[in-house]
């Protein structure tokens, strides 16, 4: 425990500083600008996809809020540092009205569910012009400086990494952990399971409310299909897959792998990145359920056999 | 009218995300076989069938199988990467465009008394109908069609009685694909179509399956009828672009207050 935070302050020390260090690198500060922000939203989905095992296809919901609510009150003048706790509170509220009735559901329902909550709430959005615009969206005049878009999205993924963290060490985090094994068997030990659900769904859609006003003032455009996206949705899905469902730095490493394919196949053809997440996905769950992190544990203990492995992250 | 197709695809038990995908596959066949070799939209499901038939037996030999064990919801994000694949594939041979089948066929209409009725609408409808009784009749009157029932109700007792559940479950599979399929492409005939094509329809099944109770064909049918008009009377007092919120609400909403269907619910109230 000691070497991962001695290791995660080198990490946070080093990122921080690589702006001063190369102030002019625009493109890779780009990059790791979208790291930090999906490996934020990453995070905040494993709360409830991976430490909970409620796999849900609608998260889009939330960052969508979010975007929409800081774009609508920064248009109105308002100071962003009311906007963006307000655009968290928004989403976490949002996550309580979806959330309440669909946590009756269990499992594979449950992400049927949230399926049809995802849409349902981007076509409210597309029919809702007064409010979002409709389909052609919100557009801001003006972005924050890169610098300080950068340092925000840092201070996001840092809080959402050590809030997964000490979930995952607490009380709360064995009773996600109770949910995602045997729900009936929680139940019956006293864990008062839809609550736990229930307040793991409203802290990931607060992070990601905040992620949808980074969102929205690197974009300073939002529209339906891009923040409400069902792709948004997917990725949100893949990522931590990719890297290791409910582990905490699995969703990192997802992020950055998620970042680093898109980047390089966006510029080839359409859905060619989708498709070759498919494809990842595909093999991961197969294979090797527990993704990359299951992977190199893999490769540890083949290298010492007779250790005793204890999974970390 | 035209939802009646949708009973086709919705007696899949199993929560197969993928069948958005092989749907959309299905239009897009039919499609292909239409433009590049002009064979009638009418006669691609007999290729469709057992093509898709086999790719669903081979798709559970290679992959469904190896996770059938885990927790359902591995299965869940298994189909949902075959889903993503599907779709992407599309996108890049068939690019996102809009594609749509038109021959005469497809505008023809009939009056029946006074009233103008589209010919393909009738068509599809009619083999949704069809195909439900086929299913109907397989499913009770066959060996076979009882091994699939027997090992849907508990896998390990048809086991014991002598049921090759493997292989029946692949069978089941394939089924599952070969009828996506076939809705796809009798769907292709009512609608223009994108690789998206499936997303929306897919969810409605899934709405139709749960509204009509997951274990009965007949409810699937019932289901089918009763969202069909949820969605007709919606369209009265709603502009026709949320027509889908409908669905989505529908789905939510008989999730989680209904979750034994309507056929399931009336028989625990007959019962209690």
């Amino acid at each position: 425990m000691a070497r991962n935070a001695a290791f995660a302050a080198i990490a946070i020390a080093a990122l921080i500083a690589v702006p001063f260090v190369a102030p002019h690198a625009e493109y890779a500060l780009d990059v790791l600008f979208l790291i930090f922000l999906y490996g934020a939203m990453a995070t905040a989905w494993n709360l409830v996809g991976g430490f909970a095992g409620q796999v849900s296809f609608g998260h889009a919901a939330f960052l969508g809020i979010g975007a929409y609510a800081t774009a609508i009150m920064t248009q109105n003048g308002i100071s962003l540092w009311i906007s963006v706790p307000v655009s968290a509170l928004l989403a976490g509220a949002y996550s309580l009205v979806i959330g309440i009735p669909a946590f009756r559901l269990r499992g594979p329902y449950f992400s049927i569910a949230t399926i049809g909550i995802g849409e349902a709430t981007r076509l409210i959005a597309r029919n809702w012009s007064s409010l979002t615009g409709g389909v052609s969206g919100l557009t801001l005049s003006s972005a924050p400086p890169l610098l300080l878009q950068y340092f925000a999205a840092l201070a996001l993924l840092v809080a959402a990494v050590g809030l997964a963290a000490w979930i995952r060490a607490s009380r709360f985090g064995y009773a996600l952990a109770a949910v995602r094994q045997d729900t009936d068997a929680a139940e019956t030990l006293g864990v008062a399971t839809t609550v736990a659900k229930t307040q793991a769904l409203f802290l990931s859609a607060c992070i990601l409310g905040v992620a949808g006003s980074v969102y929205a003032l690197h974009y300073l455009f939002v529209s339906p299909d891009s923040v409400f996206g069902f792709s948004t949705s997917i990725a949100l899905v893949i990522m931590p897959i990719i890297g290791g469902l409910g582990t905490v730095t699995g969703p990192l490493i997802g992020a950055v792998i998620y970042t680093f394919i898109r980047e390089q196949l966006a510029a080839t053809l359409a859905n060619v990145d989708l498709l070759a997440f498919g494809v990842l996905l595909i093999a991961i769950v197969v294979f090797e359920p527990r993704g990359i992190l299951g992977i190199a544990d893999r490769i540890r203990r083949m290298r010492k056999p007779p250790a005793v492995t204890v999974p970390d992250g | 009218m035209s939802y009646g197709l949708a009973l086709i695809y919705g007696v899949l038990k199993i929560i197969n995300l993928a069948n958005a995908g092989f749907l959309m596959l299905g239009a897009y066949v039919t499609w292909w076989l239409f433009t590049a070799y002009h064979v009638d939209p009418l006669l691609a499901p007999l290729v469709i069938i057992p093509v898709f038939f086999l790719i669903g037996v081979g798709l559970e030999r290679t992959l469904v199988r190896r996770v059938l064990g885990s927790e359902p919801i591995i299965s869940l994000l298994l189909l949902f990467g075959v889903w993503l694949v599907l779709q992407n594939l599309a996108y890049v041979i068939w690019t996102g465009d809009t594609r749509s089948i038109e021959n005469s066929f497809i505008e023809s209409t009939v009056k029946l008394g006074g009233l103008q009725l589209s010919i393909p609408r009738l068509y599809v409808f009619a083999m949704g109908v069809l195909s439900l009784i086929a299913l109907q009749l397989f499913l009770t009157r066959t060996y076979l069609g009882r091994a699939i029932r027997a090992t849907a109700q508990d896998r390990d007792a048809a086991r014991l009685v002598g049921v090759d559940v493997d292989r029946v479950m692949g069978i089941a599979f394939g089924i599952g694909i070969a009828l996506a399929g076939f809705g796809g492409s009798l769907l292709s005939l009512l609608f223009s179509f994108t690789p998206d094509f499936g997303r929306v329809l897919s969810l409605k099944s899934f709405c139709i399956v749960v509204l009509g109770g997951l274990d009965s064909i007949v409810g699937v049918a019932f289901g089918s009828v009763a969202l069909a008009i949820a969605e007709a009377f919606g369209v009265r007092y709603m502009p026709a672009s949320m027509q889908d919120l409908i669905s989505f609400v529908v789905l939510v909403v008989v999730l989680v207050a209904l979750p034994k269907g309507i056929v399931g619910t009336l028989r625990s109230l007959r019962r209690g």
